[in-house]
């Protein structure tokens, strides 16, 4: 059932190609396609995460929880929490800007990678990297406009958030989730409009990141500084933005 | 800093898969073209035959070396989907594969116009001729294709990497030609030589030409537009990181110094029915200058994409 319900754009557009061709040949399972796609389309789970970041405080618990949950190496990082400092004293702020990745609706990692190692998950959404399949070629890193993964230094493969996966499949929230001090980060079905995540997504403004993308991230913000370095052409006030992630400016 | 996640390994395979293919394609089309050539048409298609699978096969060995573990790269071909990456892979084996037995064609020391292989030799190049366009514009689209790379994402670059292939294959089958053909004092053999060196010559003019123009046509789009791409394209303007190898080596050495030099050797000839005499220390130093650009050309882009990034969060 789940199968027939196209995810990526890359599927929508074999389905407009060989659709034709699917109608004449299968005329079955295009029957049960039409009978289930509205039923499955309410219900197909997608896991999301709200981050309230007037509740961080920037102290990296997150990345230091992602770092023990997984091991991570040395200088690569699944999650961090970007610094945006801006104004000039005595007009000054300091906003927490906590990065992942966005387990987007249209991933462009998905859509480029020549081997199939990554995908994004119909049982939940999630956006992985099978190890065995990839085979380090970095475009999905190129396409990525998060900046969301990174060539593992051990492995030779690409590394990224997976939401832990390992522990939302028994019922538990992502490390970073558990480990948030503030309690910034909220863990849930966006799919399903009773969750507390729906429930706080649509009652109040929430921003996704680089939205003109047409990624449609899962990861949503409240209270996001989307300020860039950028903005310094202007002259008017300054702007300076701290990734925490080793050689590594914003992308 | 910003990582380079392709470095000098990716730079070389685009550029010399680039030159192979350009030089397989204009290869075949010269030897399946009726007229013009004359009797030197074989002595160019094998020139271009020869050289051509050679690049084309060191840049693959250096992409797939670039993997760090290179038999992950058979996973490959276990599969065939609408990553340009994936399409360009199965092209770029149909490619070697018969550009190598388009090679072998040339071969035998009996080999010539009309012997036992020319019909297979002309399937073949029917065959090289689209596969090599191919896998000269797939290198754009691979680059082009995705949004998070405002300087790379535009259909324009799979166009100018086409032009600078076929550029690149022409100016390697001139300098081959100047080093390896047969010195001969015969006026009709010389007649053909430089008749067929002319047509080359014009040829390349017109796709320096191209390029000028797609350079134009990319420069003008990125002052009219505003945002990301604006930003992107700011790193080869005036000031940006890349200004230099881009308008020094990209524009000046690789397409504007050879093209007025292209220009004003064809000139006679073309306008006023003069004659076409180029001396070879000036086809080396132009072939030599286009080389240069072409190699420059991948240099600046594929840096250029992963120095620059969406402005606005």
């Amino acid at each position: 059932m789940t199968n027939t319900t196209s995810i990526s754009g890359r599927r929508n557009f074999l389905q407009k190609i060989f659709g034709g061709a699917a109608v004449a040949a299968t005329a079955g399972s295009v029957v049960s396609y039409a009978a289930a796609s509205p039923d499955t389309k309410a219900k197909q789970k997608q896991y999301g995460m709200l981050i309230d970041t007037r509740k961080c405080i920037g102290c990296h618990s997150c990345s230091v929880a992602c770092k023990a949950e997984f091991d991570v190496p040395l200088g690569a990082t699944r999650s961090w929490v970007e610094y945006i400092e801006k104004g000039s004293y005595p007009n000054v702020s300091r906003n927490f800007l906590p990065r992942l990745c966005n387990h987007c609706r249209h991933p462009q990692c998905v859509d480029v990678c020549p081997t199939g190692a990554t995908y994004k998950r119909q049982q939940d959404g999630i956006v992985v990297v099978d190890s065995g399949v990839c085979i380090g070629c970095k475009y999905c890193i190129q396409a990525c406009p998060y900046d969301a993964r990174f060539l593992n230094p051990v492995t030779g493969f690409a590394d990224k958030c997976d939401f832990c996966i390992h522990r939302v499949s028994q019922g538990l929230n992502p490390s970073c989730v558990n480990s948030c001090v503030g309690g910034a980060r909220i863990f849930g079905d966006v799919s399903d409009p009773n969750s507390e995540i729906s429930r706080l997504i649509a009652t109040n403004p929430v921003t996704v990141l680089r939205p003109g993308k047409g990624t449609e991230p899962n990861v949503y913000y409240i209270g996001a500084d989307h300020s860039g370095e950028h903005e310094n052409n202007r002259g008017w006030y300054d702007v300076r933005v701290t990734t925490h992630r080793r050689d590594k400016d914003r992308r | 800093m910003h990582e380079l996640n392709w470095g000098l390994p990716v730079i070389l395979y685009l550029f010399l898969a680039g030159l192979g293919a350009g030089a397989v394609t204009v290869s075949g089309s010269v030897l399946l073209r009726k007229g013009g050539f004359g009797s030197s048409r074989f002595a160019v298609a094998r020139c271009g035959a020869l050289i051509g699978p050679i690049p084309v096969m060191l840049g693959t060995f250096l992409i797939v070396f670039e993997l760090g573990q290179p038999f992950r790269a058979l996973n490959l071909f276990k599969v065939i989907n609408l990553s340009p990456m994936s399409i360009g892979t199965w092209l770029l084996a149909a490619f070697i594969i018969f550009s190598l037995l388009y090679a072998l064609t040339f071969v035998p020391p009996s080999a010539g116009p009309g012997d036992r292989l020319a019909g297979v030799r002309r399937t073949l190049a029917w065959i090289c001729v689209p596969s090599g366009i191919s896998v000269a514009i797939y290198t754009g689209i691979l680059l082009g294709a995705m949004p998070s790379r405002p300087f790379w994402n535009s259909p324009i670059l799979a166009g100018l990497f086409l032009l600078s292939a076929l550029s690149s294959g022409i100016a390697a089958i001139i300098l081959m030609g100047v080093f390896f053909r047969r010195k001969s004092s015969d006026p009709d053999i010389r007649n053909d030589y430089h008749n067929s060196s002319y047509l080359l010559t014009t040829s390349d003019a017109l796709l320096l030409a191209g390029e000028l123009m797609i350079i134009f046509l990319f420069l003008l789009f990125a002052h009219l537009t505003i945002g990301d791409v604006k930003y992107a394209v700011e790193v080869i303007q005036s000031g940006g990181a890349l200004a230099l190898p881009f308008w020094g080596l990209v524009v000046g050495i690789g397409i504007l110094v050879p093209f007025i030099i292209e220009i004003i050797q064809i000139k006679p000839k073309l306008l006023n029915g003069g004659s076409f005499n180029p001396t070879p220390a000036m086809e080396v130093a132009i072939s030599s200058a286009i080389l240069i650009g072409g190699f420059a050309l991948r240099y600046v882009i594929v840096v250029a994409g992963q120095i620059t990034a969406p402005a606005v969060l």
